[in-house]
């Protein structure tokens, strides 16, 4: 009886198991046993066993670290901005004592547009030059012409400004419902404690909402570390490797110079620093702030 | 006179969309008074604290605190402590920081805030949990926490939202005396809403009662049970309240249930339609009395409270004596002459003798 019951559960859930590790395990596996392969269809007669060799040229590989420059600007710039105008937004948004659900609905538009498709947006209707919107009001507004695009910085800036656009909607609507479920009755208390507005934010409303806060930082800074299609349909990484953060460099060497090995490598370094930088943050999340008395 | 502590209100108005909340309020509390704000909920008991509080303004009206026109003034620079219902204690701050937190922002040195924290907790007897959080307390603990935040600052004038409804009924009856004892000791006003009539009576020095908006009675405890001024203030006070029966007046005679009751008052002019009063203690099981029929006898440990009909006009009876009845008895009964309240049955309002 207990052990038919068993093995009916393992009947069921051995398809989705199954998909699971087909699609997810095996492919990760793969990729770490690349990592440690010369793996290069265009010099296929060098394939082999290669040890750390990969992992070693890395190391003194000085796009790797202008990659990793780049992840990491773009991860704490994007993350940022989108703590702070989505928080502000939310702030601002609560204040209006009617028809919220209209800011809501109009937050989802860009999350649920597809990050391809919001590079393409941006390139072509946004920051093009000359008939570009921003490009327009940039020089309506008397401001030289910027290549947005076509310039090294301005090309970082309007990656960051992209994802940013994309994905502060959602810090938005997280911290909207954080500050809908506050009680009232503790802020009318300060109030009367005679804690004006901005003391109110910075000793109820950031100490309140910060589990927000920190779940929002963590589910960003995961994505933003492996961003990837909004910026290969804005800039492809460039103009040169102004925009190619490691996730984009990792691509480009799997298939662009057909290096499977070396690209394998980059992705596992990505994939290192996402756990590392996740578990910091989760720790973040856990940790009791203790306060010196 | 001093004016610390003094609130008037004067013809406050309030409305919440269609809602007439509150209408043409006039107050006037003194200095070092407790003063209890009564009704059922809904009222506008509560509308009328948070207006004083600053966390309401009125549409008309106006609002003076120690002699000063408050009535758009933000909370903040009123001078007060107030107590909530649920407390509302800064969660993520200690007990220590919650009782600290009005000092900080008024900026008082770091040095100067421990001792009057310490000395707050310990009026209310929380000086060994300042370094626990509010979650970590029982109902009470949070209770006095609560209170110590709010009398740390010193502030002239107490305002109290039902502050004992959260919790259990012995440790009510014990916080009330604690609470009434407190305010005593600080020499401050306190304005306490409760529906609870018990509470007001045992608490208040004075008290408001309130219904649908407006004050219907404004006196001590005394005066509220014992001459309340219409009918919804008697059948709201007591417990049970007073019994009310349609019954004329004509001359000195009242005739209620077929039965004719000498009063001794001036005889009025003309015969009138009105309602009596009178409270359940104030009636007497006599052999030569009205016949009732019992419906129900509860057993209140200290008396026996009956339910009578006299025909199909229920009367509540406290029966001190040990009374051994069945249902559907007969129990003649006869009121006290003395305790008869009389009201103008069209307008509700008392007859004086």
């Amino acid at each position: 009886m207990h052990q038919s019951e068993r093995r009916f559960a393992m009947a069921i859930t051995m398809p989705a198991l199954l998909v699971l590790l087909l699609t997810t395990t095996f492919p990760l596996g793969y990729l770490i046993w690349s990592s440690f392969q010369t793996l290069n269809l265009a010099m296929p007669f060098l394939d082999g066993f290669a040890g750390f060799s990969n992992y070693v040229e890395m190391w003194g590989d000085s796009r790797y670290w202008h990659a990793m420059q780049l992840t990491g600007i773009y991860t704490v710039s994007s993350v940022t901005l989108q703590v702070v105008i989505g928080l502000g937004l939310a702030l601002l948004v609560m204040q209006i004592p009617r028809a919220q659900w209209v800011f809501r609905i109009v937050a989802i538009l860009p999350i649920v547009l597809a990050p391809v498709v919001v590079g393409l947006f941006w390139r072509t209707l946004m920051l093009a030059p000359n008939f570009g919107m921003v490009d327009f009001l940039v020089q309506w507004l008397g401001f030289e012409q910027i290549n947005w695009l076509g310039e090294p910085i301005p090309a970082l800036i309007s990656v960051i400004a992209i994802h940013t656009w994309q994905w502060t909607p959602f810090a938005f609507l997280v911290f909207l419902a954080s500050l809908a479920s506050l009680p009232g009755d503790v802020f009318e208390a300060a109030r009367i404690d005679k804690a004006n507005a901005f003391q109110r934010f910075w000793h109820l409303t950031l100490p309140l909402i910060r589990p927000a806060i920190i779940i929002v930082i963590i589910m960003r800074a995961m994505i933003s570390l492996a961003a990837f299609a909004a910026i290969f349909a804005a800039t492809g990484g460039g103009p040169g490797t102004a925009t190619e953060i490691l996730n984009l460099y990792a691509f480009k060497t799997s298939f662009v110079e057909l290096n499977f090995g070396y690209g394998s490598a980059l992705a596992v370094s990505l994939l290192i620093i996402t756990m590392a930088v996740s578990a910091m943050l989760f720790r973040l999340r856990t940790a009791r702030t203790v306060k010196p008395q | 006179m001093t004016q610390a502590g003094r609130v008037t209100l004067r013809g406050i108005n309030k409305r919440f969309g269609s809602f007439t909340a509150l209408k043409n309020v006039d107050l006037d509390i003194k200095p070092e008074e407790f003063f209890a704000l009564l009704g059922p909920s809904g009222s506008g008991k509560t509308t009328t604290l948070r207006m004083i509080a600053g966390l309401e303004t009125p549409d008309e009206g106006v609002i003076e605190i120690a002699g000063k026109d408050v009535t758009f003034a933000p909370p903040g620079d009123r001078d007060i402590a107030m107590v909530f219902q649920n407390y509302a204690l800064y969660p993520h701050m200690t007990v220590r920081e919650n009782i600290a937190f009005p000092l900080k922002m008024e900026k008082v040195p770091a040095k100067e805030i421990e001792p009057r924290v310490v000395d707050a907790a310990k009026k209310v007897d929380i000086d060994h949990l300042l370094h626990r959080r509010p979650g970590q307390l029982s109902g009470g603990q949070q209770q006095r926490c609560a209170l110590a935040r709010a009398i740390v600052r010193q502030p002239k004038l107490f305002l109290l939202d039902e502050p004992l409804s959260n919790l259990d009924a012995q440790l009510r009856l014990q916080t009330r005396v604690e609470l009434k004892k407190l305010q005593r000791s600080l020499n401050v006003t306190a304005i306490y809403v409760t529906h609870d009539q018990e509470e007001a009576m045992t608490l208040a020095d004075r008290m408001a009662v309130f219904f649908n908006g407006e004050i219907m009675q404004i006196g001590t405890p005394d005066e509220v049970f014992n001459r309340p001024d219409s009918i919804a203030v008697a059948a709201f006070i007591g417990s049970p309240p007073m019994n009310l029966l349609p019954a004329q007046l004509d001359g000195s005679q009242l005739k209620v249930e077929g039965r004719t009751i000498e009063l001794d008052r001036k005889p009025t002019a003309t015969p009138m339609a009105v309602t009596m009063g009178i409270r359940p203690s104030h009636i007497r099981i006599d052999a030569d009395g009205i016949p009732a029929r019992l419906y129900l006898s509860e057993n209140m440990g200290e008396s026996v409270l009956l339910n009578l009909y006299i025909g199909e006009h229920l009367v509540k009876v406290r029966a001190n004596e040990n009374v051994s009845l069945d249902d559907g008895d007969i129990v003649p009964i006869t009121f006290d002459v003395n305790a008869i309240h009389l009201f103008d049955a069209q307008t509700g309002i008392r007859i004086e003798n």
